[in-house]
């Protein structure tokens, strides 16, 4: 409890008044455009390389029920493994720089996306299953035309988990290994005690997932308003 | 696959080698490919096994598992204790909700890893910080779970304990709590994910035991085959607690599922999620 009432020591939580001068002076500040930017490219790029492996190989796992039981427990394995704790092995073979980074990154938002598109893959419904079946729709044409548009919606809600997982990683990466980035400058601005300028870094931080969240959200309501059409006529 | 095994195998058999050929596979290949290894980077499974009971047998990784697992229990509590009271009170009452919505959303965008180094500046390298930052990283999904989980009872139960006049706190417990449980689980498995990623990155900031510490302390003295270790024992850490974690689920919710198989929980889970 000391500890707690510790915590609401000025030094340690700045007023509020400074922290909003410092949401504004840190905006003049060079180093932070750079840094800003980096979070937000190296993010970006994770959840991207993280959907265009993980989409093929969701639907194949999900088409196939073998597959899907023998790959059950890696998968669970894979998702309660806390990628950061992977860290200090990859700052040894990759070194500590933005592609270890976005490797990072890129593993954290596998998994969610996987088995988002493993869940929509798999929902689909018997009568579109047996229709495919009776047609004798080629294997190409099952997996875009039938089984990626059905799993669309659960991919979408996949990417949307992983935009924010890929914001709270390449921040912790960065506190963790100083690589450019909002949280090293959230370390470096606390190592010389602008503690402000850290909660500001910190806001910044919080900003940047709302404004990538809700930038997917606009994105898939256009791309899915044929899916929320459907599902309102129901 | 449509080999006749089902006259020779009783259907459990069948069914954990259909569950477990390819880790089993995996962990093979992984054993002899690395059998004979040079490269720095990657020590043998052997080696990495061998240091792995080493040091669980000395009592160094049981000791830090301890002081690990308890930070992270202590934190997951008071987060779920103060976010299961915050979010029946602000879901039961509409006009709390409004008000505080567009502040929530916020707060829980935050990343909790970035609050790491000004909380451990605040309180030290003891245990309170990081209790205090994991259960600061739960609070969020186990109170935004419950505020959905009061607000999905149908609106006809509400009005039955009203027309009944059941007592107010009857109403808290048996209502609003039960009613919102299955989201609050869903809420606290989230949470326990969380968990683990804070304690890891917690021990690994300003720590002088734990095992973050472990792996980091390891990393910077180039012992590779301990970091290996290391990290493989977090992962069967969150491994575990995730499956123990999905059967206490099943068995609270076994009303609610009406003993539906477990796989059906794991939907359920993701759907919410």
């Amino acid at each position: 409890m000391a500890d707690l009432i510790e915590l609401f020591n000025p030094a340690v939580i700045p007023p509020i008044k400074e922290v909003a001068a410092a949401l504004i002076t840190i905006l003049y500040r060079p180093e932070f455009y750079s840094a800003f930017m980096a979070t937000l490219l190296d993010s970006i790029k994770g959840v991207i390389y993280a959907a265009v492996i993980a989409i093929p190989t969701g639907i194949l796992i999900g088409m196939f029920p073998a597959i899907e039981r023998a790959t059950r427990v890696t998968l669970d394995f894979g998702r309660s493994f806390p990628v950061v704790a992977l860290m200090p092995i990859f700052v040894l073979i990759l070194g500590a720089n933005s592609q270890m980074k976005v490797v990072i990154i890129t593993i954290a938002c596998f998994f969610p996306i996987l088995l988002q598109t493993i869940y929509g893959a798999r929902r689909l419904e018997p009568t579109i299953v047996d229709t495919v079946l009776s047609y004798r729709i080629p294997f190409h044409l099952r997996f875009f035309k039938v089984i990626l548009p059905a799993a669309s919606p659960f991919i979408s809600t996949g990417i949307k988990i992983a935009i924010s997982i890929s914001i709270l990683v390449a921040v912790g990466t960065e506190l963790i290994i100083q690589i450019t980035g909002l949280g090293a400058q959230i370390n470096l601005s606390r190592t010389f005690n602008e503690v402000a300028i850290a909660f500001a870094y910190v806001i910044y931080a919080g900003l940047l997932g709302v404004f990538l969240t809700t930038i997917w959200d606009q994105f898939e309501s256009r791309l899915l308003s044929w899916y929320r059409l459907a599902s309102k006529v129901e | 696959m449509n080999i006749n095994f089902s006259s020779f195998f009783p259907h459990w058999l069948r069914n954990i080698v259909a569950l477990w050929w390819l880790p089993t596979l995996g962990f093979i290949l992984w054993w002899y490919i690395s059998a004979n290894s040079t490269s720095f980077f990657f020590p043998s499974l052997s080696a990495i096994l061998s240091v792995l009971y080493r040091d669980l047998s000395s009592g160094l990784l049981v000791g830090y598992l301890i002081v690990s697992l308890s930070n992270m229990a202590i934190g997951l509590s008071y987060a779920i204790v103060l976010g299961v009271i915050c979010g029946l009170i602000i879901g039961e009452f509409k006009m709390l909700r409004e008000v505080t919505a567009p502040l929530l959303n916020f707060l829980r965008s935050i990343p909790p890893a970035a609050v790491v180094p000004i909380v451990i500046v605040a309180m030290g390298t003891d245990s309170p910080p990081k209790i205090f930052i994991i259960a600061m990283a739960c609070f969020w999904p186990i109170l935004l779970n419950t505020i959905d989980g009061v607000r999905g009872i149908p609106a006809q139960m509400l009005e039955t304990t009203r027309a009944f006049r059941i007592p107010y706190h009857l109403m808290l417990s048996r209502v609003l709590f039960m009613g919102a449980l299955p989201q609050i689980l869903a809420g606290i498995r989230i949470a326990l994910a969380a968990a683990l990623v804070l304690m890891v990155i917690s021990e690994f900031f300003g720590a002088s035991e734990g095992i973050g510490f472990y792996i980091r302390n390891k990393k910077e003295a180039f012992a590779m085959a301990e970091t290996w270790a290391g990290t493989f024992l977090v992962g069967v850490l969150g491994y575990l607690l995730s499956t123990i974690f999905l059967k206490i689920e099943h068995w609270l919710l076994a009303w609610y599922f009406q003993n539906a198989p477990e796989e059906k929980t794991k939907l359920n889970a993701v759907k919410q999620a």
